[in-house]
């Protein structure tokens, strides 16, 4: 990608974007975290050492945290109270079914999976990451964990995924809710061509706690199909076909319902606290950092 | 509005092949295989336009469209729809053709004969039939003749229609009904068509047993012709030579009339004719011996129709009239003696000393084995008429007669008494004296008086009763009618008036008895006959205007000429109407040959077009896709 002779740490992006990814944050609509100690500052009082407010003193409070300066003054005491920062889980699910394996959209997932997933390791949040696809050979999930340690291991199952096939995304979300625990940010990372529905599966992350950012990775082929004449196309995943006359004619229905799809998506998302976007595996993955992600409020930089 | 019909419904059945080709269409469809990620969108589109458009489907699958539209003319094209012609359609169908000498009427611009346009048309009938139709072709002229059998075979009917040529014949429709009315047997006839030019008599005397359509041709231009020649002897050795000459147009037209004798023209006058008025023209000619003398029409400028521009006329030797009367019968003798031109016997025998007379007058006597062309028996009843006919000893008298007779004309009988009665036998009527050959001419008050028989060239005359014993002998009546004999005897043998033979059949020639001839016709064809036992070869056809040579072995007997002589020919003129019996019928030259039109063949074409179509869009579609 540069040209730099140092050792990259990974194959999916090189260290200087890297180096700039770390520099990030995800910047979540809701502060969903965990009691666990974490920097991901909660809505409630806790020990950190930024001041939050004063409250009136009850019997029982630590007396340490009694302001004597304003009992002084006022002869009647006072509670201060600090930021509690608390651990956020970041849950990130990347599409590898077969569907994925055109043009870069796999690869441009894995990108962005990596790109998050160091975002919220680099700020002591939890992350889990899965990936959907029908390999057995291949590990599927990379449990919870914390700590710039665990970049590598994220890195290192990122790599791993392979795409292959045909489990459709609202299932893949109800499985990985069973193995699930913790509130934060699902990140699901697909095409989103599904037959099926998924209204259900973001009903269920937004009632486990966790805020729903979907991310669409469609191919250019995908965005602008150059098709003409009679065609019979297969579904890379199910081998079902499809006959279709005249398929230039279609071109503006196709268009019409790929933008159904998307405003559809980006409905569900908004309306449990979430965000969408949708995004070109030709774009580079800088691209869709900082001018994209980053202008649409998603990561912090 | 008239919807077409169908000759092979049976080929419908073919559009069940629809079937088949809309399943082989969907199964077997040729499609590029492209895999995208997820059929989810595309779905979705498929979806939508199914809802939104559900005519769209054809208009996506407009290979398919085509083959249903090219497999539906194809089928069409089978069923071999024809539009209907105002004529029904006739599954048996005699067409009679004119064939008389005025469809050889040339135009002058195109040059073609009215029998051309009649072929043409007869043509397209032919070449447009349907399966289940047969067409007999019947030519007429005079007379009908058959070509063909009812067949629906195509080159048949087209040899036939060729060998069609005009004849030089008037037109008559009489023979040619009644040998087509002949097949309404055999066939379902419902309809014949005529395809004439109309110049034919108006009325014809035929009961029909089916439709008549008569379908009229027009053309032909100004036309000039000889319509009449005759000769009447004007001295021993002189004749004086009628010739009439009519045209068709009301234009005068010019033209110089030739009188030929053999190789060499004789006499000649221009003339100048139009229809409202025709030139007779009178020619002095004279002649010690039997000759044939040709009328030669030489119009100036375009002359439609060339047949009846000759015609031929013979002759007869310059001879005197013989005649033999029995001695008896003195007042005869008296009467006959004082006429010019004849060679009266003398002889007091009861029977003639020739063997040949043109005019016997004999008594109860008889006349031996003499032969003579006219007869009259005076005071005989005929044997054969005895058992009806007796002569009683009674006064009669002259009821009536005939006066339009050639034997009575001129001849007034109202006050002659006569001393015997002919009386018919009690029981009997004229009407068994006809049957027997017999015409009355003279009625009395008890039975006929005068009987008048023919037979072949001979015609016999019989008073019933003896002149002598009337007072015929002693009134003006008497020498009137001894001229009248003299007359018949004449006109019998040619030696008083001739006439120019039409065509049609040759009049018959005095030759010697049970030989055979040959007669070599104007277009160089031989026929071969066989005289009577009387001496008379009779009804040879001829059907050629020219000169007939009569040949025994290689020895010219005679010749004779024929003309056209029709007026009605030479006027081109065709009749607005027919009368078939009361049946009126319009010949209608507007309405010309409709035959029922097939158009398979533009549906054949169409669907070609088709073809071309669908492979053009189906290699486009192709081109698209590489």
């Amino acid at each position: 990608m540069t040209g730099s002779t140092t050792s990259q740490l990974t194959k999916l992006f090189d260290n200087s974007l890297l180096n700039q990814i770390e520099r990030m944050r995800l910047r979540p609509n809701r502060r969903l975290t965990n009691r666990a100690r974490g920097e991901h500052l909660s809505g409630k009082g806790g020990s950190s050492t930024d001041f939050a407010d004063f409250r009136d003193y009850v019997a029982g409070d630590d007396l340490r945290y009694v302001d004597w300066n304003i009992f002084a003054r006022l002869r009647r005491p006072y509670i201060k109270q600090f930021q509690h920062e608390e651990e956020m889980h970041v849950v990130l699910l990347v599409d590898a079914s077969t569907s994925m394996m055109f043009e870069d959209k796999l690869l441009r997932a894995k990108q962005l999976a990596a790109a998050f997933g160091i975002m919220g390791l680099q700020n002591v949040e939890r992350v889990s990451a899965y990936a959907i696809h029908s390999r057995q050979d291949l590990p599927w999930k990379l449990p919870p964990g914390s700590g710039r340690t665990r970049i590598r291991k994220l890195l290192t199952f990122l790599e791993s995924v392979e795409g292959g096939g045909s489990i459709p995304i609202e299932k893949a979300i109800e499985t990985m809710l069973r193995f699930h625990r913790g509130r934060g940010v699902a990140i699901i990372i697909s095409d989103f061509l599904t037959f099926g529905d998924v209204s259900r599966p973001m009903n269920l992350l937004y009632s486990s706690g966790l805020e729903v950012w979907g991310l669409q990775v469609l191919a250019e082929s995908e965005i602008n199909p150059n098709v003409q004449g009679d065609l019979r196309f297969v579904d890379s995943e199910t081998q079902e076909t499809l006959d279709i006359t005249n398929a230039s004619e279609l071109l503006n229905v196709y268009h019409d319902q790929r933008l159904w799809l998307q405003q559809a998506l980006h409905s569900m998302c908004r309306s449990r606290q979430g965000r969408f976007m949708s995004v070109s595996s030709g774009m580079t993955l800088p691209t869709i950092l900082f001018e994209h992600l980053c202008r649409q409020g998603w990561i912090l930089r | 509005m008239r919807w077409p019909g169908f000759v092979n419904l049976f080929g419908a059945w073919f559009l069940l092949a629809l079937i088949p080709l809309i399943i082989l269409y969907f199964l077997k469809l040729k499609r590029p295989r492209m895999e995208v990620p997820s059929l989810a969108l595309w779905q979705s589109v498929v979806n939508d336009q199914r809802v939104n458009s559900p005519f769209q489907k054809f208009r996506r699958n407009l290979l398919l469209l085509l083959q249903i539209i090219l497999l539906c003319l194809v089928v069409l094209a089978l069923m071999q729809p024809f539009l209907r012609a105002d004529a029904e359609v006739a599954v048996y169908k005699p067409l009679l053709i004119d064939c008389s000498a005025s469809m050889s009427s040339l135009d002058e611009s195109t040059g073609k004969s009215r029998l051309d346009l009649v072929k043409e048309r007869v043509r397209e009938q032919i070449n447009n039939l349907t399966g289940d139709q047969r067409i007999a072709i019947f030519s007429f002229a005079n007379t009908g003749r058959r070509l063909t059998e009812f067949t629906n075979d195509r080159r048949v009917l087209l040899k036939a229609l060729e060998s069609i040529q005009p004849l030089d014949l008037p037109g008559q429709l009489d023979d040619v009904l009644r040998m087509a009315a002949a097949y309404t047997r055999t066939f379902p006839i419902e309809t014949i068509q005529i395809l004439t030019d109309g110049n034919l008599p108006e009325q014809v005397d035929f009961e029909l047993p089916f439709k008549v359509e008569v379908q009229r041709v027009d053309g032909g231009g100004p036309n000039i012709g000889i319509t009449e020649m005759s000769a009447r002897r004007s001295g021993p050795e002189d004749w004086e030579v009628f010739v009439r000459v009519s045209a068709s147009s009301i234009d005068l037209r010019g033209a110089e009339l030739q009188l030929w004798e053999g190789d060499k023209p004789t006499d000649s006058h221009q003339i100048e004719v139009s229809n409202e008025e025709s030139e007779r023209l009178v020619y002095p000619v004279h002649s010690t011996h039997s000759q044939l003398i040709e009328a030669r029409l030489v119009p100036a400028g375009f002359d439609s129709m060339a047949v009846d521009n000759n015609v031929w006329l013979t002759l007869p030797a310059a001879r005197p009239l013989k005649v033999w009367v029995a001695p008896k019968l003195a007042s005869w003798r008296h009467a006959v003696r004082v006429l010019p031109n004849l060679e009266l016997e003398e002889s007091e025998g009861d029977e003639p000393t020739g063997t040949e007379y043109d005019l016997i007058i004999a008594d109860e006597g008889g006349f031996g084995s003499a032969e003579a062309p006219v007869r009259v028996l005076v005071g005989v009843v005929p044997s054969d008429l005895q058992d009806l006919i007796t002569v009683e000893e009674d006064v009669t008298y002259v009821v009536d007669w005939n006066r339009t007779a050639p034997m009575l004309r001129h001849v007034q009988l109202s006050d002659v008494q006569i001393g015997e009665q002919p009386k018919l036998a009690a029981g009997a009527a004229t009407k068994e004296l006809e049957e027997r050959g017999y015409e009355v001419l003279i009625d009395g008050n008890a039975g006929p008086l005068m009987l008048q028989r023919r037979e072949g060239l001979t015609v016999s005359y019989w008073f019933t009763f003896h002149t002598d014993r009337s007072t015929l002998p002693y009134r003006v009546a008497f020498p009137i009618l001894a001229a009248n004999a003299i007359e018949s005897a004449l006109k019998q043998a040619s030696l008083a008036d001739v006439a120019a033979a039409p065509t049609g059949v040759l009049p018959p020639i005095a030759v010697d008895g049970s030989r055979t001839y040959t007669i070599r016709t104007p277009n160089g064809e031989s026929l071969t006959a066989e005289s009577t036992t009387e001496g008379t070869l009779e009804g040879i056809p001829a059907s050629r205007v020219g000169r007939y040579d009569v040949m025994d072995g290689g020895n010219l007997v005679t010749s004779i000429g024929t003309g056209l002589l029709s007026g009605t020919e030479t006027s081109l003129q065709a009749a607005g109407e027919l009368r078939i019996s009361e049946l009126t019928v319009a010949t209608d030259e507007a309405r010309q040959l409709d035959a029922d039109r097939p158009f398979w063949w533009l549906l054949a074409l169409i669907a070609f077009g088709v073809l071309i179509l669908e492979w053009w869009y189906f290699q486009r579609a192709r081109g698209a896709m590489s």
